[in-house]
C-alpha cells in the first residue's frame, strides 16, 4: 500500500470508529429488544408492562397508536432495570437526593410529599363531617404522618404535624373524636416504625399508635407482650425500591404479631367488587413468596374487606381507609366482634349500595398524610 | 416524534438512516420526504396535512412566480399568495384564541373561534375527537411557516433560484431534524444541497459528534436541571426566599438554552449525517456583553430571519432614526410574539427592543469601555429577568417571583434554598461550564499539543454519552403505578 493512503486511513480511523460505534449502539440495542423474549408483570417494578399496541385508523390519529408503542418500546426495551438502576446511580454522584419522587437517606428511603391539595382536602373533610353528622355514629379520624416527617433532611416544606393539625380543627366536633398519631411515632423514631424501602409503617409502628389511642376509643391497649412476633420475611423490597432500583438500603423485615390470649380472627371476607370470597385467615401468607410482601396483610387492596372475630361484645367498627390500616386492624380486632374496611379508590357506587349503615356502631377514618392530602376519593361519600 | 426518545434513537433513526445510505442518490429525498411525513405524523397526525398544504402552495406559488418571469405584477401577486397563506395557518392555528380571547374581553363578546367550530363539526362526522374547546398547536408550525416563507421572499428577491422539483422542494420543508424546532434553515442555506449533496463517512462522524453533544445537553443537562426549575415554579412564591428564587430561575436560565441549544446541535448534527450544512443556531450567548450580542448569538437563525425579512422589508435604519426606533419595536414585539400567542412574550420581545434602543442610542458605547465582567454580568442579568417574563404564567406571579428574587418575602436563604444548593451543586457547575466557551478552548490547547489524544479519545467518549443518555431515557417512561393494586 502506498505511504499516502495508508497515513490516510489511519487519520480517518477515528471517525471510522465514531461511525460504526454509532451504528453498532442504534441497530444491536433495538434488534435484541426485539428479538428477546417479553414479559407481561414486571415484579421488581411491582407493575403491568404495557402491551404491544395496536394498529388502527382511530388510534393512529387519537395518538394512542404513538404513546401506547412508545411506552412498550420502553418497558420492553433490553436490560431496562440495568439502566435504571445505572441511571439512579449516576444522579446520585451528581449529589442528587431525589429519585423519581423518592429521597435517598442515611440507610433508608423516604416518599417525597407531593404539595398538599388543599381544595381536595377541604372537600374530605367537608364529606367527613357530613358523613358523621347523617349517620349520627361515633367517629374516630386519624391520619398518621409518613416517614418524610420523621427522617427526611430533604424535604423541609412540608410540616405533616402542623398540617395534620390544622385537618383535626376543621372537623366538627360534635361527632368526631380526633387520634393523635404523630406523637407516640416521634418519642419512638429510633425504633423501627417505618419500612425501609416502603412507604408503609411497619407493624410496630403500628403498635405504638393503637396502644397510644386506644384509651381514646375508650378500651385498654392489649400489652406487647401479649404477642408471639414472627419475623414472616426479612427480604422485603417494598414500593421505595420499585420506584428507584436502588441497592444500597437494606431490605426489610415484615413481622406479624399474634396474640397469645384473647380475641382471634376468624374469618376474612373479601369483596373484589364481582363478588366475596371468604378466608381463614386474615394474612394471606402467600404474598410473602413474591415481591408484594406488604400485601400479607388483608391481601391486596380491595373494595371491602369484612373480618369478624370471636369477641364477646357486639362493637361493629366501620373503618375508611388507605393501605396503612391494613397491619392495624389486627390490633384493633381485639375489640369489635366485626370490621369492615372500606378503600374508597375502588368504589364507584354509592357506599350505602355495598354496606348498611345501620349494622355499625362507629365509624374511624384511618389514612396517612401523604394519601389523605392528595386522594380525591374520600369525597364520594357525599354521593 | 421527539429526537430525546427511545422511539426516535432506536426505531426511527437506524431504519431511516441505513435506507437511506443504501437507496441511490436519485431516491434519497423521496426517503427525506417520506419519513419526515412519517416523522412529523408520529406527534401530529392531523395537522401533518396542514403542513403539505403549505409546503404544495408555496411550491405552486414559486413554480408560477418563475413562469411569469416577466411580469412583475403576477410575480408579486404570487409573492402575497404565499404569504398571506402562511401568515393565516399562523394566526388560525397559533394566535386565534388569543385574539379571540382578547376581543372578547375587551367588548365583553362571546365569539367562537373557527377553528374550534370547524373541529366540532368534523368530530360530528368522523368522531376524531379534536379540541372542541381550544386550538391545539400543531408542532413546529412556527418553525415550517417561516422556512417555507424564506423561499417565496427568496424567489421574489431574486436570491435563489426555484426549485422545480416536487419531491425536492417537499424534502427540503419536511426535513426532519429541523422540521420541529429549528434552527430556522431558509431555503438559501441548502439550495444547493437539496439538488446535489455528498455523503461520508468523515462528515457523518462529525454529524455523529454534534448529535451526541446535543443529545447530551438535553438529556444530561437541561432535563436534569429543569427538575429544579419544576420544583421551584410550584411553590408558594410568597414564601420562597431570595436565595430559592434566584435558584429556581437561574436553573430555567440553563434548561431553556440546553434544551433548544442541544435540540439545535441534535439537528445540525443529523443533517451533516444526511449530507446538509445547517446555520449555526447558538454561539454561547450567555458570554455576550450586550443584550444587542446576545440575539445575535442566541437562536441566530430566527433573529436573521427576521432581520432580512421583515426590519429590512420595514426600511430598516435607512430611513432615519425615529423610524428606526419603530421598526425595532414592531421586530420585537414580533419576536416576542412568535415565542408563544400570550401578552407575557409580547411584553418578554418589547423588554428585549427597549434595552436594545437603549443600546443602541449611546449606552452601547459605555459598555463598550466597561470592564468585560461587568458588562457579561448585566447581559446575563438582564437576560434573566426577562426569563422570568417568559416562564411564569401571568403578570401577577411574574410581578411576585420578582418580589422574592429582591427580598420581598423577608427571608434570605432558608433550608429549602439549602437543599437544592448542595443537590444541585455539581450540575449548576456543568450548565455554568457548559454554557462558556472554556472546554472548546481546553480541546483546542490539548489539539495543540497531541492532537491523536483528541481524535482517539472522541468515538469512546461518544459511546459512554449515547449510553448515559439511554440510560435516563428508558427511566424517562418509568413511572411505575404503585397504588393499582395496593
Amino acid at each position: 500500500m502506498k505511504p499516502e493512503i495508508k497515513e490516510k486511513i489511519k487519520r480517518n480511523l477515528p471517525k471510522m470508529l465514531s461511525f460504526f460505534f454509532f451504528f453498532g449502539v442504534i441497530t444491536i440495542l433495538p434488534l435484541m429488544t426485539i428479538i428477546l423474549p417479553k414479559k407481561e408483570f414486571s415484579e421488581i417494578e411491582n407493575r403491568v408492562l404495557s402491551k404491544a399496541p395496536e394498529f388502527s385508523f382511530s388510534s393512529v390519529l387519537d395518538r394512542s397508536f404513538m404513546k401506547n408503542s412508545e411506552s412498550y418500546f420502553a418497558d420492553h426495551f433490553v436490560g431496562r432495570t440495568d439502566w435504571i438502576k445505572a441511571k439512579t446511580q449516576m444522579e446520585l454522584l451528581t449529589g442528587r437526593r431525589e429519585i423519581n419522587g423518592v429521597y435517598i437517606e442515611d440507610g433508608r428511603m423516604v416518599e417525597k410529599l407531593d404539595y398538599p391539595d388543599y381544595k381536595t382536602i377541604l372537600k374530605s373533610i367537608s364529606a367527613i363531617n357530613n358523613f358523621s353528622e347523617n349517620t349520627g355514629l361515633k367517629t374516630y379520624v386519624m391520619i398518621v404522618p409518613t416517614s418524610a416527617e420523621f427522617y427526611s433532611s430533604s424535604n423541609p416544606n412540608i410540616d405533616q404535624k402542623e398540617e395534620i393539625s390544622k385537618i383535626y380543627s376543621e372537623l366538627s366536633e360534635k361527632n368526631i373524636i380526633t387520634l393523635d398519631a404523630y406523637s407516640i411515632l416521634n418519642s419512638n423514631k429510633d425504633d423501627y416504625i417505618y419500612y425501609r424501602t416502603d412507604h408503609h409503617w411497619t407493624t410496630l409502628g403500628a403498635y405504638y399508635v393503637y396502644s397510644s389511642t386506644a384509651y381514646d376509643m375508650g378500651f385498654t391497649p392489649v400489652s406487647l407482650d401479649n404477642y408471639n412476633i414472627e419475623h414472616a420475611s426479612s427480604d422485603f423490597q417494598g414500593t421505595l425500591y420499585s420506584k428507584t432500583l436502588y441497592d444500597g438500603v437494606k431490605s426489610d423485615i415484615i413481622d406479624i404479631y399474634y396474640p397469645t390470649s384473647g380475641v382471634d380472627i376468624m374469618s376474612t371476607d373479601v369483596y373484589t367488587g364481582k363478588g366475596t370470597e371468604t378466608y381463614e385467615s386474615y394474612y394471606f401468607r402467600d404474598f410473602l413468596e413474591i415481591k408484594d410482601k406488604y400485601s400479607v396483610f388483608g391481601g391486596q387492596n380491595q373494595p371491602v374487606v369484612k373480618i369478624k372475630t370471636n369477641a364477646l361484645n357486639e362493637g361493629k367498627l366501620l373503618v375508611i381507609k388507605d393501605s396503612y390500616a391494613n397491619s392495624y386492624i389486627p390490633f384493633l380486632s381485639q375489640h369489635y366482634s366485626e370490621i369492615t374496611m372500606l378503600d374508597m379508590r375502588y368504589i364507584d357506587v354509592p357506599y350505602d349500595e355495598i354496606i348498611n349503615i345501620d349494622d355499625y356502631n362507629q365509624v374511624m377514618f384511618l389514612y396517612n398524610y401523604s394519601t389523605f392530602a392528595q386522594d380525591k376519593n374520600i369525597r364520594k361519600l357525599d354521593f | 416524534m421527539v429526537f430525546s426518545s427511545l422511539m426516535f434513537l432506536y426505531i426511527f433513526l437506524p431504519v431511516v438512516l441505513i435506507l437511506y445510505f443504501i437507496s441511490p442518490m436519485k431516491i434519497k429525498n423521496l426517503i427525506i420526504f417520506v419519513s419526515g411525513i412519517l416523522f412529523y405524523a408520529w406527534g401530529e397526525p392531523v395537522c401533518v396535512f396542514i403542513m403539505l398544504l403549505s409546503t404544495v402552495i408555496d411550491y405552486t406559488a414559486g413554480i408560477f412566480m418563475n413562469k411569469f418571469d416577466d411580469n412583475q405584477k403576477k410575480r408579486t401577486i404570487c409573492l402575497i399568495v404565499s404569504v398571506v397563506m402562511n401568515i393565516s395557518l399562523l394566526a388560525l392555528f397559533k394566535y386565534s384564541d388569543f385574539i379571540i380571547d382578547s376581543i372578547n374581553a375587551i367588548f365583553n363578546l362571546e365569539i367562537l373561534n373557527p377553528v374550534v367550530r370547524f373541529n366540532r363539526v368534523i368530530n360530528s362526522v368522523f368522531n376524531l375527537g379534536l379540541n372542541e374547546q381550544r386550538v391545539d398547536l400543531p408542532i413546529g408550525i412556527s418553525f415550517f411557516t417561516f422556512q417555507s416563507m424564506s423561499y417565496t421572499i427568496d424567489l421574489y428577491r431574486r436570491n435563489i433560484k426555484v426549485q422545480k422539483s416536487f419531491i425536492n422542494f417537499s424534502s427540503y420543508v419536511s426535513l426532519f431534524p429541523q422540521i420541529v424546532a429549528g434552527p430556522i434553515v431558509r431555503y438559501e442555506d441548502v439550495q444547493k444541497e437539496i439538488d446535489t449533496r455528498k455523503i461520508n463517512v468523515n462528515m457523518a462522524a462529525d454529524g455523529i459528534a454534534v448529535f451526541i453533544k446535543g443529545l447530551s445537553k438535553k438529556v444530561l443537562l437541561a432535563n436534569n436541571i429543569g427538575i429544579l426549575w419544576t420544583n421551584i415554579k410550584a411553590m408558594d412564591y410568597s414564601e420562597i426566599s431570595v436565595v430559592t428564587a434566584w435558584l429556581g430561575i437561574l436553573a430555567f436560565t440553563f434548561q431553556i438554552y440546553f434544551d433548544f441549544s442541544g435540540y439545535s446541535d441534535m439537528a445540525v448534527g443529523l443533517g451533516k449525517i444526511l449530507g446538509f450544512n445547517f446555520p449555526q443556531n447558538f454561539d454561547h450567548p450567555y458570554m455576550s456583553k450586550s443584550i444587542s450580542e446576545f440575539w445575535r448569538r442566541w437562536h441566530m437563525t430566527l433573529g436573521s430571519w427576521f432581520k432580512s425579512y421583515v426590519y429590512i422589508s420595514l426600511g430598516g435604519n435607512r430611513k432615519g432614526l425615529p423610524r428606526t426606533l419603530i421598526n425595532l419595536i414592531i421586530v420585537w414585539a414580533l419576536t416576542g410574539l412568535w415565542h408563544g400567542s400570550s401578552w407575557n412574550f409580547v411584553i418578554w420581545g418589547l423588554y428585549f427592543g427597549v434595552i436594545i434602543i437603549i443600546e443602541r442610542i449611546g449606552f452601547g458605547k459605555i459598555l463598550e469601555k466597561l470592564p468585560s465582567f461587568i458588562s457579561t454580568l448585566y447581559t446575563f442579568i438582564l437576560v434573566v429577568f426577562g426569563w422570568v417574563l417568559f416562564d411564569t404564567t401571568d403578570l401577577p406571579s411574574c410581578f411576585s417571583y420578582f418580589n422574592a428574587m429582591f427580598g420581598g418575602n423577608g427571608v434570605f436563604i432558608d433550608g429549602n434554598a439549602k437543599y437544592f444548593i448542595i443537590t444541585n451543586i455539581l450540575i449548576f457547575a456543568l450548565c455554568i461550564f457548559g454554557s462558556t466557551d472554556w472546554f472548546g478552548k481546553i480541546i483546542s490547547k490539548i489539539r495543540s499539543k497531541n492532537n491523536a489524544i483528541v481524535e482517539w479519545s472522541a468515538p469512546f467518549v461518544q459511546v459512554i454519552l449515547m449510553l448515559v443518555c439511554t440510560s435516563f431515557l428508558v427511566n424517562a417512561t418509568y413511572n411505575p403505578f404503585l397504588y393499582f393494586r395496593f
